[in-house]
């Protein structure tokens, strides 16, 4: 019995020690988890942009106004940088609109008569999970440090959200990441160490069709995917869409994020003929680009290194534009630039996915 | 391990490629039109850290139009190498190859929608059906999709696998995938078809049942090129045979051709319990006997005319008063003659870069 048994951890160890790269890369992976992960979620959120407004009409700076300005301008939890980022506004619906096109987080509006009595007007951006609660708690403490006893009358313009939904939007990117580099990848790679692939080569149909069909095959399956997802994700959090058109966009942007996916897996998959390899590398991207992606937590709670990789990262602006469109009801005019960072995407994957494939293919 | 060789005597290493004489194909002596495969010169060199090897190694020769041509070797000969390159695969270090009348270096898409190939290791995809592969393999090789429905039943239909054609292919037989495999290369009716060892790890039914396949296909005045390292299979089916060991064309030609090229007529063994060292040479002064040696307690003789000189033989024996196990005498094989001409056994393989067997013939 100890001589099988003594076989087959030998056997078993040697398997293991012969192959190097996976052992690094499951060594890795828990400290990826823990320097992003540990960064990613939980961070002190600082800079938080944040609108003031005086209401109309106004004659002139109240002094509630300018001493909480200041106040506001300066907060600081002990040893970090300032809370918030504050922008002044004349205009209170331009202040508005902002917050509507998420350039900032919130507005507080001051009230014009000098009083006690007049309520602050405090208008939050519910949609983002984080900020909401410090705009808050930081409008609150500035007021009481004036030693002014005026209510604060708090707007969430979309409600309330909770943090399922909030998370919700994240997990239909994920479907799509999930479904192209395990499901796809790693069906690609069994092809290629059966000979499938071979067997493509030694008949009349192009390099070009190979890889077409390919990516068309994958893309509609991530898609199906990312849509699945997102039907069981209106069920579970109940958020209603508002209109056709939004729902149209929804998939537009599930679209574009399946082929962008789609191709990258493609290319990454045509570098590797082990299973085990290219399993672990597909691990580690998509740790990477999900902890990053602002799926868990808002991307402001990030330290810098980790928002550098955020504006790089696909899955970014995926989760961003289906936030503003699922959560905020906002158009194209909105999510416009995440549709463009998204197309450049997909653009380069296809590109890189159609000169990798086929030099693996020559 | 003991070097499987005819020893000595008057035996010299069999003809090499360059004097096969008749077929010996030197440069231009007949255009690419009458052969199916034009082969000259073609070498592939596989270089890595540790060495280099010459998986093909100055190999020429042609393949007539409609025949079965059969590429024999142990394993590691360069047999799949070859077929490699002349499928496409691979580019060729060396040399130069034409496919009906294209080079395949210069038009590897043309040769690829006049081949049919049906690789070593199957290629079928085992979670579709068989109808499902057929028609998928179809349309990559472009059938008309009028015509690919009735084609895919007709061939279903030669394999005997109609009935299971809306199965997986996961639950067939060796034998039936690698039937269906073999008809699936031949979807397009290939001018050429490649077969790399179609009957390996096949029971002898199922081999028997490839093997009337493959003799159907030819009917339809399809080349087959056919590698194998069985010698059986290439006797019954190949009009021509290559010997190739090493990455080197040993000899080419028809299997009785071949079978002649052992200076001998029979072959006789003969078991014995134990050895008297005279014996041997007693026996080889008989003028008769081409060889005689002695493995494994068998007593291995080639002889012009087996039958005529083995009472003598066998009343030698009784004189050294040695006691015999078992007498067999029989003409010679396709594999007695590779052993010939290249001192190895076929099945043994040598992985191409291998050792040289202590006393092989080397070229």
């Amino acid at each position: 019995m100890i001589k099988g048994a003594v076989a087959i951890f030998k056997r078993d160890f040697k398997k293991f020690l012969s192959n190097p790269f996976v052992i690094l890369m499951t060594l890795f992976m828990p400290i990826m988890y823990l320097v992003i992960f540990g960064n990613a979620v939980g961070g002190t959120i600082t800079h938080i942009p944040l609108g003031v407004v005086q209401e109309e009409p106004y004659n002139d700076y109240t002094p509630l106004y300018t001493a909480s300005l200041h106040d506001l301008k300066t907060l600081a939890q002990k040893d970090y940088p300032r809370t918030f980022d504050v922008a002044v506004y004349n205009d209170e619906q331009k202040a508005k609109r902002d917050l509507q096109e998420g350039i900032i987080k919130g507005v507080m509006v001051f009230p014009s008569p000098v009083s006690r009595d007049h309520a602050v007007r405090l208008y939050v951006d519910s949609s983002d999970y984080a900020t909401p609660g410090l705009i808050q708690a930081g409008v609150q403490t500035v007021l009481a440090r004036s030693g002014a006893t005026n209510p604060v009358q708090i707007d969430k313009i979309y409600g309330e959200i909770k943090y399922i939904q909030f998370f919700g939007v994240g997990v239909i990117v994920m479907a799509i990441f999930m479904t192209t580099m395990f499901g796809g990848g790693i069906a690609l790679i069994r092809d290629r160490e059966l000979g499938i692939i071979e067997g493509y080569l030694v008949t009349p149909v192009k390099r070009s069709s190979i890889i077409l069909g390919m990516i068309g095959s994958g893309t509609v399956r991530a898609f199906l995917a990312g849509f699945t997802i997102f039907l069981v994700d209106l069920l579970i959090t109940g958020i209603v869409i508002q209109s056709a058109e939004d729902y149209l966009l929804v998939l537009l942007v599930l679209f574009i994020t399946s082929l962008g996916v789609t191709s990258l897996m493609v290319s990454i998959a045509s570098r590797f003929t082990n299973q085990q390899e290219y399993s672990s590398v597909a691990a580690f991207f998509s740790l990477i680009l999900f902890m990053t992606s602002g799926a868990f937590y808002p991307t402001i709670g990030m330290p810098d290194w980790l928002r550098w990789i955020t504006t790089v990262n696909p899955e970014y602006y995926a989760v961003d534009a289906l936030r503003s469109i699922i959560l905020r009801g906002q158009g194209i005019n909105v999510i416009g630039t995440d549709l463009v960072a998204l197309l450049i995407f997909s653009g380069a994957a296809i590109l890189l996915g159609i000169f990798t494939y086929r030099r693996t293919l020559e | 391990m003991e070097p499987q060789t005819y020893d000595g005597d008057g035996f010299t290493p069999g003809k090499t490629a360059a004097d096969a004489g008749v077929r010996d194909p030197s440069e231009g002596s007949q255009g690419p039109r009458e052969h199916s495969i034009r082969i000259r010169h073609l070498t592939k060199v596989f270089q890595s850290k540790m060495k280099t090897v010459r998986a093909v190694d100055d190999i020429s020769f042609d393949v007539d139009r409609g025949e079965i041509f059969g590429l024999l070797g142990p394993n590691g000969a360069g047999k799949s190498t070859l077929i490699r390159i002349l499928t496409t695969l691979l580019q060729p270090t060396s040399g130069s190859a034409y496919v009906d009348r294209y080079e395949i270096t210069q038009d590897p898409e043309k040769i690829r929608s006049i081949i049919g190939v049906c690789p070593q290791n199957s290629t079928l995809d085992v979670e579709l059906t068989a109808y499902d592969n057929l028609e998928f393999y179809g349309k990559l090789v472009n059938v008309d999709d009028r015509l690919l429905d009735a084609r895919i039943w007709e061939l279903l239909e030669m394999t005997g696998l109609t009935d299971r054609a809306h199965l997986r292919v996961q639950t067939f037989s060796g034998g039936m995938k690698r039937k269906l495999e073999i008809v699936r290369a031949f979807i397009h009716q290939p001018l050429i078809l490649f077969l790399d060892e179609p009957t390996i790890g096949l029971d002898p039914e199922s081999r028997r049942e490839v093997w009337e396949q493959i003799i159907r296909l030819n009917q339809e005045d399809t080349t087959i090129i056919l590698t194998t390292h069985y010698m059986d299979e290439a006797e019954k089916l190949c009009h021509h045979i290559a010997f190739v060991d090493r990455g080197r064309l040993v000899t080419l030609d028809t299997p009785d051709n071949l079978k002649q090229t052992i200076p001998t007529g029979d072959l006789i063994e003969i078991g014995f319990a134990s050895m008297d060292d005279r014996l041997l040479p007693e026996i080889r002064t008989n003028d008769q006997i081409n060889s005689a040696e002695i493995r494994n307690s068998t007593i291995f003789i080639s002889a012009k005319n087996g039958s005529g000189v083995l009472p003598a033989i066998v009343s030698l024996l009784a004189r050294y008063s040695i006691p015999m196990r078992s007498i067999s005498i029989r003409p010679p094989s396709l594999e007695d003659v590779f052993i010939y001409l290249t001192g190895k056994n076929l099945e043994e393989g040598t992985g191409g870069e291998s050792r040289t067997p202590p006393g092989g013939h080397r070229r």
